[in-house]
């Protein structure tokens, strides 16, 4: 009985610190799914991290989520594009407006500064450095005014001159280790460069973790600076008090800082984020699990406070074949899988119809590059069995045969994908029954993410499921597709291409208007359909719920999928 | 008992040294490096960014910048046949295929050479756009048994006719020279390299010497900060939770052991089993769905340790701020590890309770209570000092799951997260931690042993 | 074994309890070994895609022909009964072998460290010596040369010849070597060996090596097998038993009598086994039992980890980890839930009485 009251005593006393957290008006509440680690502007390491360094610095150009449009943000205008014989200039103009947080303006030489630190030795800049690589100088002409001289032609050039976060010179460098250094000498000999004094020095300064996560020293100029920071829970950023952003017009009504305080809560678990969601914990969470979202439809509660979302987001999914298997060697054996992967059930169960079918790897809502006519592979034994017969195997008792150089090979499939992801697990389990049902044994391999991306990149593999996150709007597919990149080590996992395919490739990256390149592109679906060395099977739809007190919430394709910036509360 | 104490802990240090040995090597073994996935950008997009060329030499000055391009320990045995790693700033394709062909005929030269004239041909080719003749190529990198190598040259060679006339003939004779002068016995023997002190296991023993666990490859920060970090800001769950699970287990071992208890037993020893069987995260997801749902009882947060208010507290205050967002992580804790020490407990005294002076205590007419605490309880303490030293980094490590529901940045997922991202400064300073936290349990432990049980006191000095 | 029979017939006559979960056991184990013969309306891995999270109980009357999915479908349709009874068959065959792997390296090495402590177990110096050569030669030719020829894709004829030299080597380095160490002295006098500061290194490694970074380590090798994650289990779970049964030695050989008789020559061995064992029945029984059915539990742990076991294998971690797709599916856990317990629960219920019986007879 004693034992009993203590219990009671001891449940009381919980109750007693039960109280919902108080929310604060004007703070968003988002969902990370793990902490940034670094906010480091040319070292972040993931998508959470990247959302918050775009709140804080911004870049020369920006894409406004509400019409999915490349638009100008640090600079005035869209660049002046030039392009000679081997090199191509891109000229800028910064805005007169815009200024750092110390109320200083930011100049040319600011964009200078900051290419250099991309582009300078022993500094942690490894992952955007390659990016920038094809900018080989920069020629200032007046504080406000420069070109970047550019090496060559690629159409995702323009989008990639004003995509990094511009630097303030004179936090990051005050002792001005760089200014002596023109970016010319800083693309040159790199061993050479590391043994320099005064770059080490800049080097050890700014790889310190200061610069990762110091709030004096992460200050942009975006609408927002850096607040609190506790590692692996939360990390909130306060809005700016006269920022330079509002006072930039109607015609750059895009550039926002509305929320008063935004807080980006890491929860990596998705069933706990959504408890939260309905708990009311969170204002936006993306990419609910689709069973729950059918199920948030049907929460008459949960509507009246949120409002849910399915853009279709530039996220390709498909299954490559390794076409340099004997096996696989033959494109009607490619199509005979095709005809067995039944796409449509597949999103019907894996994503409960969350996703458009499409039959390349243009999405379908690009309406002028995607090709309509082509016919999409759907669930078809009969058909796979005629395919199987014409690439020459045959039916026994135990599965499908063919003498191959000499050998007798049964044709098995082996399909790998990454470990952890269901949705892909439930397709290939899709794929092994289908696949059974004629007669061919498929094996089933969940992989963890660097094991799968060794046996893709030396090509030892039968199948696999995977997706492509891309946008509407540069179609450079040579690295995909090329067979230049076909070789071990190389992205193009597949082995796709011919002479056609490669000229085509080729071809849509120096096409001059967009009806010669509608084309281009349709022919390579055409051919990327035909070959079936890449089964397209669909892009998907984001899931989201946004609360009901904010609009102009600018629900988009493209990642992160919202502007968060931009909320407004309804009055 | 001082001069035994410090024994044990001198005993205890090369088996320190042994696991933070075995965790560097284990660690460094692992297939991919930090970074391969954000520099190469292996993944993938849809619009390439900088080329692979690019890329790659990104990578390379960052291994370089890390010391990861150095050598793993002061030797490496290889098969003689291997000679020594090929460069690593050679392509993949190629290295694959100097190894191969290295193993099966022991002739690292004429490999050599063979290999170097299937590049060359290669490049020509390339200069001359020719797609047809380079697929034939690539087949050549796949062969490596000597009468389909040589088929395939002589394929590929005649395939060729007149294009590049001395490079193919060049191919043909290195191939032949291949096959002829080939030692496969050279596979078998083992070949010793010394690397002196240039290698990765030196750079990191001597640091370690000096105190210092190295920096995160992610952040950049020192290990010892995010270590500390992770532990504050678990450290009271932990606590909480091994404290509470510790009485419990003991108190109801206790209450199972009394002559009312017995009653109870039946319905408690099954109940435990559940309880116990129940997966964590299914544990956690329940309470989540009952005491932290609008549906059922909205009663506590549903993740995190609190958030941020902007007002300056002391210890006490964010003690209480943080409460509520303990329970349920406690509760699923206790849950978990509460059957095994009950169960060890239980069954630990219930031995002790049948030896003969128990009996005796019991014929003497002492009262239960008295018997179990004073005298059962006594006797049972050493296996259950066992148990709870063993149950401390399992604790730390165990809750991995709980911290991910939870969204707690514990020890636990911090693991998870080091090893998945291949930040191996990290992954080594948790496990010597835990490590460390072990050994000085132990040393407790013992140190308790022999306040406990004389006869030990006698042996140890 | 006479005796354990005996007394299980004892227990059978007498507890009704212990009558109700023997017959679960054995009808459990029936059930293992004689499921694919059994006449089920569904096989547990047949999808079926127009019917997923059916419900439990629900008959669908459109379709009579069809048979109803008694405890409902998963998230592609799977049948759950025929899913739980087959995750049945995976534990029994997974839980089983690997406990009892455990459990015997774990009492050999135990009682053996125990039992010879640091200055029991003595050879001469010249086997020792041949004893590590032999480790080489076991490691560079059996061990490094075939995971080298499986990592690279060679010839798997490398990896025969290179076992077959391995014997050839080690046969030869004994027959030879040993007569050599015969002949000479400083070869031949004898040293302990300290087997059981050895296996407390040992257990010390294991234990503070995290079990989630062996599983992490090994996944990024190998793609997850039921082999492999046996063997991590393996691995990892008996340094519990070994050091119980090292205590356990320890204590009785503390016992006067036990000093009494070695002192008079008689040999302990017998003696301290007839001691020992007994004792050791409850401890390690209760942790092979809690063993068996963690197992089960730490498998869904996986699958919650994003690690993960073969996607084709049926087992009941599988199942309950869908759950968090879907938290409206209920039927997912509870089922194979109520087996888990079932079983663990007789399993419980037979130990105890044993246990019982056991304590009774030393008193």
């Amino acid at each position: 009985m004693r034992k009993f009251s203590t219990l009671v005593c001891f449940f009381f006393f919980f109750l007693f610190f039960c109280s919902q957290p108080r929310r604060q008006p004007g703070e968003v509440r988002v969902r990370l799914v793990g902490d940034p680690e670094t906010l480091n502007p040319v070292n972040y390491q993931n998508a959470g991290g990247l959302q918050i360094i775009n709140l804080l610095f911004q870049s020369l150009l920006t894409v406004d989520l509400a019409d999915e449009k490349l638009k100008p943000a640090l600079a005035a205008r869209l660049p002046a594009v030039e392009r000679q014989d081997s090199v191509t200039l891109f000229t800028y103009q910064l805005r007169d407006e815009a200024e750092w947080t110390n109320g200083s303006p930011v100049t040319a030489a600011d964009v200078a500064f900051t290419l250099k630190v991309l582009k300078a030795p022993l500094v942690n800049n490894e992952h955007l450095k390659p990016q920038v690589a094809f900018i080989k100088d920069i020629v200032l002409s007046g504080s406000k005014t420069f070109t970047l001289v550019c090496e060559g032609y690629t159409p995702e050039m323009e989008l990639l001159t004003g995509d990094f976060f511009i630097l303030p010179a004179y936090l990051l460098d005050p002792e001005e280790l760089l200014t002596s250094f023109s970016l010319a000498e800083l693309s040159g000999n790199q061993e050479k460069l590391a043994e320099n004094k005064q770059l080490q020095q800049f080097a050890a300064r700014f790889n310190n973790a200061d610069f990762a996560r110091n709030k004096d020293l992460l200050k942009g100029s975006g609408g927002y600076e850096l607040e609190h920071w506790a590692t692996g829970q939360y990390i909130t950023l306060k809005r700016k008090e006269n920022w330079w952003g509002k006072a930039t017009g109607a015609a750059s009504s895009y550039l926002t800082a509305n929320p008063e305080r935004i807080s980006f809560q890491v929860i990596p678990d998705n069933t706990t984020a959504l408890l939260a969601l309905k708990n009311r914990q969170l204002d936006v969470l993306e990419s609910i699990a689709a069973a729950e979202f059918d199920q948030l439809k049907q929460n008459e509660s949960f509507k009246q406070d949120y409002a849910l979302y399915t853009p279709t987001i530039y996220d390709y999914t498909f299954v490559g074949l390794n076409t340099r298997l004997p096996k696989l060697q033959d494109k009607h054996t490619r199509q005979a899988i095709a005809y067995l992967l039944d796409p449509d059930n597949l999103i019907k169960v894996t994503l409960n119809s969350y996703a458009t079918r499409t039959v390349g790897p243009v999405p379908p809502t690009v309406q002028e590059f995607y090709h309509q006519e082509l016919p999409l592979y759907s669930y078809n034994p009969g058909k796979a069995v005629k395919l199987l017969t014409t690439a020459g195997w045959a039916r026994e008792k135990e599965g499908w045969f063919k003498n191959i150089n000499g050998r007798r090979e049964q044709l098995t499939l082996d399909v790998i994908f990454r470990a952890g992801n269901t949705v892909y697990e439930n397709s290939a389990l899709i794929f092994q029954q289908n696949a059974s049902k004629i007669g061919i044994p498929v094996t089933v391999q969940a992989m963890e993410n660097s094991l799968l991306n060794q046996k893709l990149k030396s090509q030892e593999y039968d199948m696999f499921f995977r997706s492509l996150s891309g946008n509407p709007f540069v179609f450079n597919f040579k690295p995909l597709f090329h067979t230049s990149f076909a070789h071990s080590g190389g992205s193009n996992y597949t082995g796709f291409g011919n002479a056609e395919s490669d000229a085509l490739l080729d071809a849509i990256n120096t096409a001059g208007n967009n009806t010669e390149k509608a084309k281009l592109l349709k022919r390579l679906q055409e051919q990327l359909h035909e070959e079936a060395a890449i089964v397209s099977l669909y892009y998907q739809k984001g899931r989201i719920a946004v609360h009901r007190r904010f609009t102009n919430t600018k629900i988009s394709g493209l990642k992160p999928h919202y502007d968060v910036s931009s909320f407004l509360i309804k009055d | 008992m001082f001069f035994f104490l410090l024994k044990r802990l001198l005993l205890a240090l090369p088996s320190l040294w042994l696991i933070a040995t075995l965790i560097f090597l284990l660690s460094r073994l692992l297939p991919g490096t930090f970074g391969a996935e954000n520099i190469l950008k292996e993944s993938g997009d849809f619009y390439s960014t900088g080329t692979a060329a690019a890329r790659k030499a990104a990578y390379a000055s960052f291994l370089h910048k890390t010391y990861q391009d150095l050598p793993l320990f002061y030797f490496s045995i290889q098969a003689a046949a291997e000679a020594g790693t090929p460069a690593a700033n050679l392509p993949e394709q190629e290295r694959k295929l100097l190894k191969k062909l290295s193993w099966h005929y022991g002739n690292e030269e004429a490999v050599a050479a063979y290999v170097n004239c299937i590049k060359e041909l290669r490049q020509e080719l390339h200069i001359r756009d020719n797609a047809g003749h380079l697929a034939n190529i690539e087949k050549l990198y796949t062969v490596t048994e000597p009468e389909a190598l040589l088929a395939t040259v002589k394929e590929t060679v005649s395939n060729m006719g007149n294009t590049a006339p001395s490079l193919t003939s060049k191919l043909q004779t290195s191939a032949a020279t291949l096959v002829r002068r080939q030692q496969p016995y050279r596979a078998f023997l083992p070949a010793i390299y010394w690397h002196g002190t240039q290698n990765q296991y030196h750079q990191w023993l001597t640091k370690l010497l000096q105190g210092n666990l190295g920096n995160s490859f992610r952040d950049n920060r020192s290990v010892f900060t995010i270590l500390k970090e992770a532990i504050q800001a678990t450290i009271l769950l932990l606590l909480a939770s091994m404290l509470l699970t510790t009485l419990l287990a003991l108190e109801l071992g206790i209450f199972l052991q009394k002559q009312s208890g017995r009653r109870w037993r039946r319905i408690i020893l099954p109940f435990l089993f559940f309880t116990d069987r129940i997966p964590v995260f299914l544990l956690a997801l329940l309470l989540l769905l009952l005491f932290a749902s609008p549906d059922y009882f909205q009663l506590f947060p549903v993740y995190g340790l609190g958030y941020y208010t902007g007002a300056e507290e002391n210890l006490l205050q964010r003690i209480l701020f943080m409460a509520p967002y303990l329970v349920l992580p406690i509760i699923c804790l206790v849950f978990v590890n509460l059957p095994y020490l009950t169960n060890q407990f239980y069954r630990t005294m219930a031995d002790i309770s049948h030896t003969e002076y128990i009996k005796t205590a019991k014929a003497k007419g002492l009262a239960e209570g008295t018997i179990i605490r004073r005298h059962i309880l006594r006797n049972a303490l050493l296996p259950i000092i066992t148990l709870l030293s063993d149950f401390i980094p399992a604790l730390v490590a165990g809750a991995v799951v709980i911290e991910t529901v939870f969204a707690i940045p514990g020890m636990g997922s911090l693991l998870v997260q080091a090893v998945q991202a291949r930040d191996y400064p990290v992954m080594v300073g948790i496990v010597l931690v835990v490590a460390l936290a072990k050994i000085i349990s132990h040393l407790v432990a013992d140190f308790f042993y022999t306040l406990a049980d004389p006869r030990l006191r006698l042996t140890a000095s | 074994m006479k005796q354990l029979l005996n007394d299980i017939m004892f227990l059978w006559s007498a507890k009704p309890i212990f009558r109700v979960a023997g017959l679960y056991l054995v009808l459990f184990l029936l059930l293992v070994l004689l499921l694919p013969w059994l006449p089920l309306p569904y096989n547990p891995t047949a999808l079926h895609l127009d019917q997923v999270y059916q419900p439990p109980f629900k008959i669908s009357l459109n379709e009579p022909s069809k048979p109803a999915h008694w405890f409902g479908t998963d998230a592609l349709g799977r049948d759950v009964l025929a899913y739980t009874l087959y995750g049945a068959r995976t534990a029994a065959f997974i839980s089983l072998p690997v406990m009892l792997l455990t459990t015997a390296i774990g009492l050999v090495l135990g009682t053996c460290a125990g039992y010879f402590a640091n200055t029991g177990l003595k050879t001469s110096r010249g086997r020792l010596l041949l004893f590590v050569l032999c480790a080489g030669i076991f490691l560079y030719l059996g061990l490094y040369i075939p995971l080298q020829v499986v990592s690279l894709n060679l010839n798997q004829r490398i990896i025969f010849e290179s076992l077959g030299m391995m014997l050839l080597a080690v046969s030869l380095l004994w027959l030879v070597g040993l007569r050599v160490v015969e002949q000479v002295p400083l070869l031949r006098s004898g040293v302990a060996i300290p087997l059981d500061r050895l296996v407390l290194w040992l257990i010390e490694t294991f234990t503070s090596i995290p079990k989630l970074v062996f599983i992490l380590v090994l996944a990024s090798f190998m793609p997850p097998s039921v082999v492999l994650l046996s063997a991590v289990l393996v691995v990892t779970y008996w340094t519990g038993t070994a050091r119980l049964a090292r205590a356990e030695i320890l204590k009785i050989k503390q016992l006067p009598y036990i000093e009494a008789a070695s002192s008079l020559g008689v040999p302990t061995v017998r003696l301290l086994f007839y001691h020992a064992v007994p004792n050791l029945v409850s401890p390690v029984l209760v942790t092979f039992i809690f063993g068996l059915a963690g197992l089960l539990a730490f498998e869904s742990t996986l699958s919650f980890l994003g690690i993960g076991v073969p996607a084709d294998l049926v087992s009941w971690g599988r199942m309950m980890a869908g759950i968090r797709n879907n938290t409206a599916a209920w039927w997912l856990v509870v089922f194979p839930g109520a087996f888990l317990v079932l079983t663990v629960l007789a399993l419980q219920v037979c130990s105890y009485y044993y246990l019982e019986l056991l304590k009774k007879r030393k008193n």
